[in-house]
Protein backbone atom coordinates (compact mmCIF):
# COMPACT_ATOMS: atom_id res chain seq x y z
CA UNK A 1 0.00 0.00 0.00
CA UNK A 2 1.22 3.27 -1.25
CA UNK A 3 0.78 6.90 0.78
CA UNK A 4 -0.49 9.04 -1.74
CA UNK A 5 -1.10 12.76 -1.49
CA UNK A 6 -4.04 14.44 -3.36
CA UNK A 7 -3.83 18.45 -3.42
CA UNK A 8 -7.27 19.67 -4.90
CA UNK A 9 -10.47 17.94 -5.20
CA UNK A 10 -12.26 19.28 -8.18
CA UNK A 11 -13.47 17.12 -10.45
CA UNK A 12 -9.91 15.09 -11.77
CA UNK A 13 -8.79 15.39 -7.56
CA UNK A 14 -11.98 13.75 -6.82
CA UNK A 15 -11.72 10.47 -9.04
CA UNK A 16 -8.31 9.83 -8.59
CA UNK A 17 -8.73 9.75 -4.85
CA UNK A 18 -11.54 7.31 -5.08
CA UNK A 19 -10.05 5.18 -7.94
CA UNK A 20 -6.47 5.28 -5.92
CA UNK A 21 -8.08 5.25 -2.07
CA UNK A 22 -9.32 1.23 -2.97
CA UNK A 23 -5.58 -0.02 -2.86
CA UNK A 24 -3.49 2.95 -1.33
CA UNK A 25 -3.16 5.05 1.62
CA UNK A 26 -4.74 8.24 0.37
CA UNK A 27 -4.89 11.87 1.65
CA UNK A 28 -6.77 14.71 -0.11
CA UNK A 29 -6.27 18.40 0.71
CA UNK A 30 -8.51 21.32 -0.44
CA UNK A 31 -9.66 24.71 1.01
CA UNK A 32 -13.45 23.80 -0.06
CA UNK A 33 -15.50 21.94 2.77
CA UNK A 34 -17.70 21.37 -0.15
CA UNK A 35 -14.96 19.72 -2.70
CA UNK A 36 -14.14 17.25 0.37
CA UNK A 37 -17.69 16.27 0.99
CA UNK A 38 -17.76 15.73 -2.82
CA UNK A 39 -16.15 12.32 -1.89
CA UNK A 40 -19.15 10.49 -0.26
CA UNK A 41 -18.85 8.69 2.59
CA UNK A 42 -17.70 5.33 0.66
CA UNK A 43 -14.18 6.93 0.66
CA UNK A 44 -11.85 5.74 3.18
CA UNK A 45 -8.77 7.93 2.98
CA UNK A 46 -8.20 10.92 5.52
CA UNK A 47 -9.92 14.45 4.33
CA UNK A 48 -7.66 17.91 5.16
CA UNK A 49 -9.59 20.58 4.81
CA UNK A 50 -6.90 23.35 4.59
CA UNK A 51 -4.54 26.01 2.44
CA UNK A 52 -1.57 23.72 0.43
CA UNK A 53 0.41 27.30 0.31
CA UNK A 54 0.27 27.02 3.93
CA UNK A 55 3.59 25.29 5.10
CA UNK A 56 2.02 23.23 8.44
CA UNK A 57 -0.83 22.14 5.83
CA UNK A 58 1.55 20.18 4.23
CA UNK A 59 3.56 19.27 7.52
CA UNK A 60 0.47 17.99 9.24
CA UNK A 61 -0.21 15.70 5.64
CA UNK A 62 3.40 14.01 6.95
CA UNK A 63 4.18 15.20 3.14
CA UNK A 64 7.63 13.87 4.01
CA UNK A 65 6.86 10.40 4.00
CA UNK A 66 4.38 10.29 0.55
CA UNK A 67 5.49 8.01 -2.13
CA UNK A 68 3.37 10.22 -4.79
CA UNK A 69 1.43 13.40 -4.49
CA UNK A 70 -0.42 14.88 -7.19
CA UNK A 71 -1.52 18.57 -7.37
CA UNK A 72 -4.17 19.37 -8.96
CA UNK A 73 -5.94 22.02 -7.67
CA UNK A 74 -7.11 23.78 -11.31
CA UNK A 75 -4.45 26.84 -10.50
CA UNK A 76 -1.21 26.44 -12.96
CA UNK A 77 0.62 28.38 -10.29
CA UNK A 78 -0.14 27.00 -6.71
CA UNK A 79 0.60 23.93 -8.71
CA UNK A 80 4.05 24.24 -9.55
CA UNK A 81 4.85 26.61 -6.35
CA UNK A 82 3.74 24.02 -4.20
CA UNK A 83 4.66 20.85 -6.16
CA UNK A 84 8.50 22.57 -6.69
CA UNK A 85 8.71 23.46 -2.53
CA UNK A 86 7.29 19.38 -1.97
CA UNK A 87 10.17 18.31 -4.44
CA UNK A 88 12.89 20.47 -2.98
CA UNK A 89 11.61 20.53 1.13
CA UNK A 90 10.44 16.73 1.29
CA UNK A 91 12.26 14.84 -1.94
CA UNK A 92 9.18 13.28 -2.47
CA UNK A 93 10.05 10.90 -5.90
CA UNK A 94 7.10 11.29 -7.86
CA UNK A 95 5.35 14.75 -7.79
CA UNK A 96 2.68 15.06 -10.58
CA UNK A 97 1.33 18.50 -11.36
CA UNK A 98 -1.56 19.25 -14.07
CA UNK A 99 -0.86 22.46 -15.88
CA UNK A 100 -2.57 23.89 -18.39
CA UNK A 101 -0.02 25.97 -19.94
CA UNK A 102 2.33 24.77 -22.24
CA UNK A 103 5.09 27.32 -21.98
CA UNK A 104 5.18 26.84 -18.36
CA UNK A 105 5.18 23.30 -18.87
CA UNK A 106 8.26 23.50 -20.63
CA UNK A 107 9.95 26.00 -18.20
CA UNK A 108 9.42 24.31 -14.50
CA UNK A 109 10.17 21.07 -16.04
CA UNK A 110 13.12 19.07 -13.63
CA UNK A 111 13.85 15.62 -12.72
CA UNK A 112 11.37 13.74 -10.63
CA UNK A 113 8.40 16.08 -11.59
CA UNK A 114 5.81 14.70 -13.82
CA UNK A 115 3.61 17.91 -15.66
CA UNK A 116 0.60 16.51 -17.42
CA UNK A 117 -1.39 19.60 -19.79
CA UNK A 118 -5.13 18.00 -20.27
CA UNK A 119 -5.57 19.59 -23.26
CA UNK A 120 -2.65 18.08 -24.91
CA UNK A 121 -3.92 15.13 -23.38
CA UNK A 122 -7.35 15.21 -24.92
CA UNK A 123 -6.11 16.32 -28.07
CA UNK A 124 -4.06 13.18 -28.39
CA UNK A 125 -6.97 10.95 -27.40
CA UNK A 126 -8.84 12.59 -30.27
CA UNK A 127 -6.19 12.30 -32.71
CA UNK A 128 -6.13 8.19 -32.13
CA UNK A 129 -10.32 8.22 -32.29
CA UNK A 130 -10.04 8.47 -36.32
CA UNK B 1 17.90 51.38 -11.96
CA UNK B 2 15.11 49.90 -13.99
CA UNK B 3 12.28 48.27 -11.95
CA UNK B 4 9.61 46.16 -13.01
CA UNK B 5 6.37 45.86 -11.00
CA UNK B 6 3.89 43.34 -11.32
CA UNK B 7 0.64 44.09 -10.08
CA UNK B 8 -0.40 48.33 -10.70
CA UNK B 9 -2.62 48.13 -7.27
CA UNK B 10 -2.48 50.41 -4.47
CA UNK B 11 0.60 49.22 -3.32
CA UNK B 12 1.89 48.68 -6.64
CA UNK B 13 1.14 52.02 -7.67
CA UNK B 14 2.26 54.07 -4.96
CA UNK B 15 5.79 52.63 -5.55
CA UNK B 16 5.96 53.36 -8.94
CA UNK B 17 5.01 56.85 -8.88
CA UNK B 18 7.72 56.88 -5.81
CA UNK B 19 10.44 55.36 -7.83
CA UNK B 20 9.52 57.33 -10.88
CA UNK B 21 9.85 61.02 -8.92
CA UNK B 22 13.21 59.30 -7.76
CA UNK B 23 14.17 58.88 -10.83
CA UNK B 24 14.48 55.64 -11.92
CA UNK B 25 12.86 53.21 -14.84
CA UNK B 26 9.53 51.86 -13.71
CA UNK B 27 7.61 48.98 -16.20
CA UNK B 28 3.75 48.53 -14.51
CA UNK B 29 2.33 45.38 -15.39
CA UNK B 30 -1.39 44.18 -14.52
CA UNK B 31 -3.92 42.08 -15.58
CA UNK B 32 -6.61 44.67 -15.77
CA UNK B 33 -7.07 46.41 -19.39
CA UNK B 34 -9.27 49.42 -17.50
CA UNK B 35 -7.02 49.78 -14.94
CA UNK B 36 -3.95 50.00 -17.64
CA UNK B 37 -5.77 52.44 -19.60
CA UNK B 38 -6.18 54.40 -16.92
CA UNK B 39 -2.76 54.56 -15.88
CA UNK B 40 -1.78 55.24 -19.43
CA UNK B 41 -3.62 58.33 -19.04
CA UNK B 42 -2.62 59.83 -15.87
CA UNK B 43 0.86 58.88 -15.60
CA UNK B 44 3.68 59.71 -17.79
CA UNK B 45 7.14 58.17 -18.25
CA UNK B 46 6.29 54.87 -17.24
CA UNK B 47 6.25 51.68 -19.39
CA UNK B 48 2.77 49.85 -18.64
CA UNK B 49 1.93 46.58 -19.76
CA UNK B 50 -1.21 44.73 -19.82
CA UNK B 51 -1.19 40.85 -18.79
CA UNK B 52 -0.52 38.32 -16.46
CA UNK B 53 2.81 38.66 -15.16
CA UNK B 54 3.42 34.77 -14.54
CA UNK B 55 3.36 34.42 -18.04
CA UNK B 56 7.66 34.76 -19.23
CA UNK B 57 6.41 36.46 -22.13
CA UNK B 58 4.21 38.97 -20.85
CA UNK B 59 8.07 39.38 -18.73
CA UNK B 60 9.80 39.54 -21.62
CA UNK B 61 7.56 42.58 -23.00
CA UNK B 62 8.66 44.47 -20.17
CA UNK B 63 12.15 43.83 -20.94
CA UNK B 64 12.87 42.04 -17.56
CA UNK B 65 16.00 40.89 -18.61
CA UNK B 66 17.36 44.46 -18.30
CA UNK B 67 15.53 44.96 -14.94
CA UNK B 68 17.76 45.85 -11.81
CA UNK B 69 14.82 44.85 -9.32
CA UNK B 70 11.35 42.85 -9.85
CA UNK B 71 8.94 43.82 -7.30
CA UNK B 72 5.61 41.56 -7.62
CA UNK B 73 2.91 43.36 -5.39
CA UNK B 74 -0.12 41.39 -6.70
CA UNK B 75 -2.61 39.99 -3.98
CA UNK B 76 -2.07 36.39 -5.14
CA UNK B 77 0.76 34.72 -3.05
CA UNK B 78 0.92 32.31 -5.83
CA UNK B 79 1.51 34.41 -8.68
CA UNK B 80 4.22 36.63 -6.70
CA UNK B 81 6.02 33.64 -6.14
CA UNK B 82 5.96 32.54 -9.57
CA UNK B 83 6.63 35.87 -11.07
CA UNK B 84 9.83 36.00 -8.67
CA UNK B 85 11.09 32.47 -9.95
CA UNK B 86 10.74 33.44 -13.52
CA UNK B 87 12.27 36.85 -13.35
CA UNK B 88 15.65 35.25 -11.54
CA UNK B 89 15.51 31.89 -13.10
CA UNK B 90 14.60 32.57 -16.47
CA UNK B 91 15.92 36.24 -16.73
CA UNK B 92 18.29 36.15 -15.00
CA UNK B 93 17.15 39.68 -12.95
CA UNK B 94 19.53 39.82 -9.65
CA UNK B 95 16.84 41.06 -6.62
CA UNK B 96 13.48 39.74 -6.38
CA UNK B 97 11.32 41.66 -3.64
CA UNK B 98 7.47 40.30 -3.19
CA UNK B 99 4.63 41.35 -1.19
CA UNK B 100 3.22 38.85 1.14
CA UNK B 101 -0.25 38.76 1.42
CA UNK B 102 -0.68 35.73 4.05
CA UNK B 103 1.80 35.50 6.61
CA UNK B 104 1.16 31.61 6.57
CA UNK B 105 3.05 31.73 3.13
CA UNK B 106 6.40 33.30 4.04
CA UNK B 107 7.97 29.91 4.09
CA UNK B 108 6.98 29.24 0.27
CA UNK B 109 8.08 32.51 -0.31
CA UNK B 110 11.61 31.01 0.87
CA UNK B 111 11.59 27.90 -0.40
CA UNK B 112 11.88 29.25 -3.46
CA UNK B 113 13.86 32.07 -3.15
CA UNK B 114 12.44 35.11 -3.19
CA UNK B 115 14.79 37.54 -2.22
CA UNK B 116 12.87 39.48 -0.35
CA UNK B 117 9.64 39.08 0.55
CA UNK B 118 7.90 42.20 2.40
CA UNK B 119 5.04 40.56 5.27
CA UNK B 120 3.20 43.85 5.02
CA UNK B 121 0.34 42.27 7.62
CA UNK B 122 3.00 41.89 10.18
CA UNK B 123 4.31 44.91 9.87
CA UNK B 124 0.83 46.96 10.29
CA UNK B 125 0.48 44.60 13.05
CA UNK B 126 3.58 45.88 15.08
CA UNK B 127 2.73 49.85 14.22
CA UNK B 128 -0.68 49.38 14.88
CA UNK B 129 0.51 47.32 18.78
CA UNK B 130 2.81 50.20 19.47
CA UNK B 131 0.26 53.06 18.47
CA UNK B 132 -2.44 50.68 20.78
CA UNK B 133 -0.02 50.54 23.94
CA UNK B 134 1.45 53.35 24.40
CA UNK B 135 0.20 56.90 24.29
CA UNK B 136 2.77 59.46 25.32
CA UNK B 137 5.51 57.02 22.22
CA UNK B 138 5.10 57.50 18.70
CA UNK B 139 6.84 56.05 15.85
CA UNK B 140 8.04 58.24 13.42
CA UNK B 141 9.97 56.11 10.75
CA UNK B 142 10.77 52.33 10.59
CA UNK B 143 13.61 51.17 8.77
CA UNK B 144 14.95 47.86 7.65
CA UNK B 145 11.24 46.57 7.90
CA UNK B 146 10.94 47.83 11.15
CA UNK B 147 14.24 46.75 12.88
CA UNK B 148 15.41 50.45 13.65
CA UNK B 149 12.66 52.58 14.59
CA UNK B 150 12.72 56.05 15.35
CA UNK B 151 10.25 57.30 18.10
CA UNK B 152 9.27 60.46 19.70
CA UNK B 153 8.36 60.27 23.55
CA UNK B 154 6.43 62.74 25.65
CA UNK B 155 8.77 63.14 29.03
CA UNK B 156 6.16 63.25 31.92
CA UNK B 157 6.54 64.83 35.14
CA UNK B 158 7.47 61.34 36.68
CA UNK B 159 10.12 60.42 34.71
CA UNK B 160 13.16 59.20 36.00
CA UNK B 161 14.94 61.06 33.85
CA UNK B 162 13.28 64.67 33.87
CA UNK B 163 15.64 67.58 35.14
CA UNK B 164 18.65 65.55 34.77
CA UNK B 165 21.44 65.89 32.40
CA UNK B 166 22.19 63.61 29.57
CA UNK B 167 25.26 62.46 31.09
CA UNK B 168 24.04 61.31 34.09
CA UNK B 169 21.24 59.23 32.32
CA UNK B 170 22.39 55.36 31.27
CA UNK B 171 20.50 54.82 27.94
CA UNK B 172 19.97 50.82 26.40
CA UNK B 173 22.91 49.96 24.26
CA UNK B 174 21.65 50.20 20.45
CA UNK B 175 19.59 53.55 21.77
CA UNK B 176 20.52 57.38 21.10
CA UNK B 177 18.92 60.64 22.10
CA UNK B 178 18.86 62.63 18.33
CA UNK B 179 16.73 65.62 19.47
CA UNK B 180 14.99 67.20 22.17
CA UNK B 181 12.05 69.77 21.05
CA UNK B 182 10.94 71.93 23.67
CA UNK B 183 8.61 74.38 22.70
CA UNK B 184 9.64 76.23 19.79
CA UNK B 185 13.42 75.26 20.04
CA UNK B 186 14.80 72.13 18.28
CA UNK B 187 17.66 71.14 20.79
CA UNK B 188 20.30 68.56 19.43
CA UNK B 189 21.58 67.41 22.78
CA UNK B 190 24.49 67.27 24.25
CA UNK B 191 26.23 65.43 27.59
CA UNK B 192 24.98 68.71 29.60
CA UNK B 193 21.65 68.75 28.12
CA UNK B 194 18.88 68.78 30.96
CA UNK B 195 15.94 66.88 29.79
CA UNK B 196 13.00 68.50 31.52
CA UNK B 197 9.38 67.36 32.16
CA UNK B 198 7.41 68.91 28.58
CA UNK B 199 9.77 67.91 26.48
CA UNK B 200 9.22 65.50 23.34
CA UNK B 201 12.29 63.79 22.55
CA UNK B 202 13.55 61.88 19.71
CA UNK B 203 15.46 58.92 19.73
CA UNK B 204 16.29 56.06 18.14
CA UNK B 205 16.70 52.53 18.90
CA UNK B 206 16.95 48.96 17.58
CA UNK B 207 13.44 47.10 17.77
CA UNK B 208 14.69 44.82 20.74
CA UNK B 209 15.53 47.57 23.06
CA UNK B 210 12.92 49.68 22.49
CA UNK B 211 11.01 48.75 25.43
CA UNK B 212 14.06 49.35 27.89
CA UNK B 213 14.61 52.99 26.18
CA UNK B 214 10.94 53.41 26.92
CA UNK B 215 11.28 52.27 30.41
CA UNK B 216 14.50 54.50 31.10
CA UNK B 217 12.86 57.82 29.79
CA UNK B 218 9.43 56.87 31.10
CA UNK B 219 9.54 55.08 33.99
CA UNK B 220 7.10 52.61 33.20
CA UNK B 221 5.62 50.87 29.85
Amino acid sequence: MKYIIIIGCGKTGKNLALELSKENNVVVIDKSLRNLDSLGDDFNGKKIWADALDINTLEKAEAKGASAVYLLTGNDNINLVVGKVIKRKYGVKKVILQVDDAMKKKIFKEEGLTIVNRTYLIAEVLKKCI
Amino acid sequence: MYIVIAGAGRLGLILGKKLKEDNHQVCLIDKSETLCNKLASEIQDVLIIRGDATYPDILQQAKIEKADVCVSATSTDEDNIIICYLAKELFGVKRTVARVNDPKHIPLYKYMEVDNPVDSTSIIARVVEEEASFTDVMSLLSIKKGRLSIVRIDIPQTSPVANKALKDISLPHNSVLVSILRGPDIIIPYGSTVILPGDEVIAAALIDVEKELLKALIGKI
